[in-house]
């Protein structure tokens, strides 16, 4: 146990609260920047559609989330969840005895989907 | 963050860069001793597969061992602990969603060769995927969190200034 990586810990816990809550909030307002890639190409990236559909979530919508943006709804949770298990290990000092692992395979699989995503819905 | 000893001290932390650039200038040898956490026990630095350029570069094999060159078959080296190449999938898939820009498609690319090379036995092929993924993540990372920064301060200024000009 590392006392001052748990306060890292603590501190991106609460930053992430923080934008959870700014994000459910203000994001209805029309300040956020959205997407840079877009801007600058037209064209939508693997993560167009994340912000309005977390806005989406917050709000209980589950169904518009996943329209937005089904494969990020998707990955970014299990991301999140896996990282947040290999923070615990690396607060602790040593692994956890439970984590999230794609594997070879996962892994290709997952680089594989996001680039047909993100080809395929600019064509659609 | 890696330790060293030299001359029966401990010396460190260091960041593997620096270890590296240490080796280059001759300042730690491959023969010395090299510990990070998550390692089992003390290694000499050319058995750990981290540095295996590095110290193949500053000690050439000596000659006259039959100098063949030390063009190994891809195998595990004695020091290889699974596991200890990180893939950097999650981190990856985090800044393609997040940040806006192909920069995270090329990590996510990069950290699904690790684990495949890994299964080939390629230690340095996936040490170097696992670097170019980390890269690449933290390029999209940091090019975003500047394209942020830039937007606030524009927003702050149309703000401070619709606030200065006045109804």
């Amino acid at each position: 146990m590392h006392k001052d990586r748990a306060l890292w810990a603590s501190l991106a816990v609460l930053a992430l609260a923080g934008a959870a809550y700014a994000l459910r909030e203000t994001a209805g307002k029309g300040w956020m920047p959205g997407c840079v890639f877009r801007k600058l190409t037209g064209l939508d990236c693997p993560g167009c559609g994340m912000t309005r559909g977390t806005y989406a979530l917050l709000h209980g919508r589950v169904a518009e989330a996943f329209s937005f943006n089904p494969v990020g709804m998707i990955l970014l949770p299990l991301a999140m969840v896996a990282l947040g298990i290999e923070v615990m290990g690396w607060v602790r000092g040593k692994p956890m005895p439970f984590r999230i692992k794609p594997g070879r395979w996962g892994a290709t699989v997952v680089a594989v989907v996001v680039i047909v995503f993100w080809i395929v819905r600019n064509l659609v | 963050m890696w330790y060293y000893s030299r001359n029966g001290m401990q010396l460190g932390p260091l960041s593997t860069e620096e270890l590296s650039g240490k080796a280059r200038g001759g300042e730690v040898s491959p023969s010395d001793l090299i510990w990070k956490e998550g390692m089992p026990d003390w290694k000499p630095m050319a058995q750990v597969p981290e540095f295996q350029s590095t110290s193949g570069l500053s000690n050439p094999p000596p000659v006259g061992m039959g100098s063949v060159p030390m063009q190994q078959p891809p195998m595990y080296p004695a020091g290889y602990i699974p596991g200890s190449v990180p893939n950097y999938l999650w981190q990856s898939i985090v800044v393609t969603v997040l940040c806006c820009l192909p920069f995270g498609v090329v990590s996510i690319v990069h950290a699904a060769k690790v684990d495949s090379l890994l299964a080939q036995g390629d230690i340095v092929g996936a040490t170097a995927a696992s670097k170019s993924a980390k890269t690449w993540a933290i390029a999209g990372l940091a090019s975003w969190g500047l394209l942020i920064g830039i937007y606030l301060i524009f927003v702050l200024i149309a703000v401070i200034g619709a606030a200065a000009s006045g109804p």
